[in-house]
């Protein structure tokens, strides 16, 4: 379906959107003069050396007296607001073999309460100039639920979230009618190729472990109950665990009055705490093909497990994926597409939340030049395992990550997800303070290593989705060769 | 130039963005000093909030060479948005030839005579910024957003390649594999790829918008490095560009360092006019495609519209709203809640500078039949034929419109480019104040007359793209992969 932005422009980009870390800033060493490999640098440019010293706005906060914990960031700029309700648990509290309850229950908030039905809510929202979503996949930590609204009806959308929030019914008849809707969607995300690969390859990671979950499974989703919903909802969506972060056109005293208005009489109560089962590394390299019949492209993932969010090798991992593929002026970037032109997009990624994330470096490139792709995917990875990255790509990566932190102060998305962080992995209170001082830090030994712990060879699992009698053979020299149907 | 209104300038690193200490007011809100909002007789009393009024101010000015420059301060982040809007888009392009604005965009991020292949990546990214360019069929745009202290990288980069670009057989021939592999990723490696390539091929009949602007493998194989010379020399000219300047600087100073870089690049000749216009459409046109790729059926129909910014569009867009906006809707509502007979359903008005359109999309359930979907799409067009709206669905477009467009100005770099396009498209940057205020005078009785005049069987076209089952039945369960 095609999905088009009002006031916006469709078109091609020159390049796919990559997600782009932003930090605040700090002093750089002098910089170096040598050049970068894939980049010819004729040194005439005015750049300016200094970074911008930026510091982060500081929440103001304030807990009810149920225990709902509000943190807000004061925006007049424009009559509208959003707020942002983390609740702990996510997908990773559903009991084993039921990995898609709290998925379900986020999604069916919206279907049906004591006081509205399904279609009386959507009218509403809209009526009023809101926005409702609320989403848990089986493997994400928390239930993530955003509202968004035009200030100056901050009441009616308020009491309106704290019922649909507060007091679903999950409806029965809804409740088939979402299973009808969802199952036949995911016959068309299984349909993707960027969808399967990334499927299998955390399949490949994960094994049995949960964090494999893209979506669902089939099963859980045929079979959960309206009563497995209502007891995931009794037992989590809980004032005293959850984390509201608001940024907007509200003052804080305008908010916590409409707050205990709406969410003052929720119950608090203890969650039942999240216990994860063990997770090892993958013991030994993988190699996955999905044949997928008709593609003109290979689609790629190739990497291994990578570390939690509050994991002390963050700031290393950061700067060693910033070099390797965070970007346009990233290794893989400059090789596969300026130099070869195998790719219109290839970038590396690594994640992390309450459990061990993924490193993955992610593209897709005609089906003629894919052992050719290959091999440079390898090399590249390789070569920032074997030898130490060069001081002015050292020193670029930290400019980017630290001069980068003023793109967030406009960014409201980026300031609401950074106190979330902070909060839900009990960082200190200046955490994003200090956070260039710790970039800053980082050495070549540093990159080296993390880059040989967590894309070691002896861990890497290779995903490959196209036509599957071309790939085989290219595949084979990486390893035992498992065969999916891509169906 | 207008006068700009300076506020309180925040010093970087001073807590600046401690609450009530935002600098520069270029947001002005004011509750008495709005204009009174038209609002329906009958309307939710949830919903009586007044509507808070945004103006955002900016200067406009035109370089000797013809360069149009908006300057708009906001000093509330230590950013600055810089979007460079050229007056060329795939439309532009000649039969043989399709694909090539785009292609050329890419071309412009492999150097200039003071910036290396490669180096505009580089510089923007390793320090601090974002950026990226996009082409469609109206329009092309650049844009970078950095930290504030980094204007003039900007500029430089900017007017170094608008004067001086340097093009190589070496550099067209890498970035021809680019655009053919973003063309494989978008269209022939997607589901329903190719179906929406060919839509606008039976939708159109002018060689302008008939094409898509990511072109065909062939045509992307003709283009030639003279190709490339006469379209830079061409399209790529000062008075055929929009620079648009958005965030926190000083508006002497920045003008005097945009003169310093654009002003003593030439003038050209205006590029040759378009003929946008398309003949009266007489008859409903339809055709069916097989997707090797698609697991799912899906129908595409798109009524004609007229050239954007004219005045039946926003009723239209409130149609739109109706018709299909969200969970609300009532093709939402219709199809895929009470009768279950779409996944997905939704749509959108594609305004653009010469004749659009009303586009819907509906993904089938496995065991629907497209008659049915499309005779259920119908029913409700027709319902907007013969009643009027209800109360509340105008105030719900008008309300999550404007939700919508107030997110879409937040950042500094979504005003940079909004500027820009406007100008580009309607001449006239002032649309980001006013847009708005065309949404608060429609009436149902507008919302009736435009479903009349436009959404008619033989203003329409359709498209059903079909799966090819393979090795079974489509509806077949699937396995989880791996388990």
């Amino acid at each position: 379906m095609r999905c088009v932005i009002p006031f916006l422009l469709g078109g091609s980009l020159l390049m796919p959107l990559l997600a782009h870390t932003q930090v605040p800033g700090t002093q750089v060493a002098e910089r170096a003069t040598e050049s970068i490999r894939g980049v010819e640098l004729k040194g005439r440019v005015p750049v300016n050396p200094q970074l911008l010293h930026v510091s982060l706005p500081t929440p103001q906060e304030a807990v009810l007296s149920n225990g709902l914990q509000v943190f807000l960031l004061e925006d007049h700029k424009l009559p509208a607001f959003s707020l942002q309700f983390s609740i702990h648990g996510g997908g990773l509290a559903d009991p084993p073999g039921r990995y898609g309850v709290a998925m379900m229950t986020a999604a069916m908030l919206q279907e049906g309460t004591q006081q509205h039905d399904s279609r009386e809510i959507a009218k509403k929202f809209a009526t009023l100039g809101a926005s409702f979503g609320a989403a848990a996949t089986p493997s994400s930590m928390e239930t993530i639920i955003n509202v968004t609204g035009l200030s100056e009806n901050a009441a009616a959308i308020l009491a309106l979230a704290a019922d649909v929030v507060r007091n679903p019914t999950f409806p029965a008849d809804e409740l088939e009618k979402f299973r009808a809707r969802y199952l036949s969607r995911l016959q068309h995300l299984r349909s993707l190729p960027g969808f399967q690969a990334r499927e299998a390859f955390m399949g490949a990671v994960y094994g049995e472990h949960p964090g494999r979950y893209v979506t669902p499974p089939e099963s859980v989703l045929r079979a959960v109950t309206r009563e497995e919903l209502a007891g995931y909802h009794d037992a989590y969506y809980r004032p005293n665990n959850v984390i509201l972060v608001v940024h907007g056109d509200l003052t804080l005293e305008e908010l916590i009055m409409r707050l205990e208005k709406a969410f003052g009489a929720w119950q608090k109560a203890e969650s039942p705490p999240v216990s994860l089962p063990d997770l090892s590394p993958p013991g030994k390299p993988g190699v996955v093909l999905i044949d997928r019949p008709g593609s003109v492209q290979t689609s790629l993932w190739v990497g291994s497990l990578g570390i939690r969010r509050d994991g002390k090798d963050y700031f290393p991992l950061l700067v060693m994926n910033h070099i390797l593929g965070g970007g346009p002026a990233s290794r893989l970037f400059l090789n596969l597409r300026e130099d070869k032109g195998y790719t219109y997009g290839v970038s590396s990624l690594f994640t992390g939340t309450n459990f061990p994330g993924v490193v993955a470096a992610i593209t897709d490139v005609r089906s003629e030049v894919t052992a050719a792709a290959i091999q440079e995917l390898m090399s590249e990875i390789q070569r920032i395992v074997a030898e130490p990255v060069s001081v002015q790509e050292l020193s670029s990566a930290k400019r980017a990550l630290i001069g980068g932190f003023a793109l967030s102060l406009d960014a409201p998305r980026a300031l609401i997800t950074n106190v979330l962080t902070q909060k839900s992995y009990g960082f200190p209170e200046n955490y994003w303070d200090t956070f260039p001082q710790q970039v800053e830090a980082i050495t070549a030994d540093d990159i080296q290593r993390v880059a040989g712990k967590y894309y070691d060879a002896e861990r890497l699992q290779l995903i490959a989705v196209g036509d599957g009698a071309a790939l085989r053979g290219i595949l084979a020299k990486y390893g035992e060769v498992q065969a999916i149907s891509g169906q | 130039m207008r006068a700009v209104r300076r506020g309180v300038s925040g010093l970087p690193g001073k807590g600046l963005l401690a609450a009530g200490l935002l600098g520069g007011l270029l947001f002005l809100q004011t509750g008495s000093m709005a204009a009174a909002v038209a609002r329906p007789a009958k309307m939710d009393p949830a919903a009586s909030g007044t509507a808070k009024k945004v103006h955002i101010y900016f200067s406009e000015t035109t370089l000797k060479n013809g360069l149009r420059v908006q300057l708009a301060e906001d000093h509330g982040a230590p950013v600055i948005a810089l979007n460079i809007a050229y007056d060329v888009g795939s439309r532009n392009e000649r039969k043989g030839l399709t694909g090539f604005a785009h292609l050329f965009e890419h071309l412009m991020f492999k150097g200039s005579k003071n910036v290396g292949d490669g180096e505009h990546f580089y510089q923007i990214f390793s320090n601090g910024g974002s950026m990226n360019g996009t082409t469609g069929a109206d329009i092309t745009l650049y844009f970078a957003t950095l930290p504030a202290n980094q204007l003039e990288l900007a500029l430089f980069l900017e007017a170094d390649r608008m004067r001086s670009l340097d093009l190589t057989q070496e550099k067209l021939d890498n970035q021809r594999h680019a655009v053919q592999e973003e063309r494989r990723l978008r269209v022939d490696n997607q589901p329903y790829g190719r179906a929406d390539e060919y839509f606008g091929e039976l939708f159109y009949d002018n060689f302008a918008y008939k094409h898509s602007t990511i072109g065909s493998m062939e045509d992307l194989n003709a283009a030639s490095l003279e190709d490339a010379a006469d379209f830079f020399q061409t399209y790529y000219a000062p008075n055929n560009g929009v620079l648009s300047l958005v965030g926190d600087f000083d508006s002497t100073q920045a003008l005097k360092l945009i003169r310093k870089y654009f002003e003593s690049i030439p003038r050209q000749p205006a590029p040759p006019a378009v003929e946008l216009k398309e003949p009266l459409q007489t008859a409903e046109r339809r055709d069916t495609v097989t997707d090797p790729l698609a697991r799912l059926t899906q129908i595409q129909i798109a009524y004609k519209l007229p050239a954007g910014n004219t005045a039946d569009l926003p009723a239209l867009q409130v149609l739109s709203s109706i018709l299909q906006g969200g969970q609300s809707s009532r093709l939402y509502q219709s199809l895929n809640k009470d009768r279950e007979l779409v996944v997905d359903i939704g749509g959108f008005v594609d305004e653009r500078i010469g004749p659009g359109g009303l586009y819907i999309g509906a993904t089938l359930r496995p065991d629907s039949k497209p008659a049915d979907v499309e005779s259920a799409i119908y029913t409700q067009i027709d319902l907007l034929m013969k009643a009027p709206v209800a109360a509340w669905e105008l105030q719900k477009a008008k309300n999550t419109t404007r939700l919508v467009f107030l997110q879409s100005i937040r950042s500094v770099q979504a005003r940079a480019t909004l500027l820009g396009s406007y100008t580009v498209k309607f001449g006239d940057p002032d649309l980001i104040n006013t847009r708005l205020d065309q949404f608060d005078t429609v009436t149902d009785d507008d919302v009736q007359r435009v479903a009349r005049r436009y959404l008619q069987a033989r203003n329409r076209t359709v498209v059903v793209t079909s799966p090819i089952p393979a090795g079974g039945s489509a509806a077949a369960a699937l396995e989880q992969p791996g388990a």
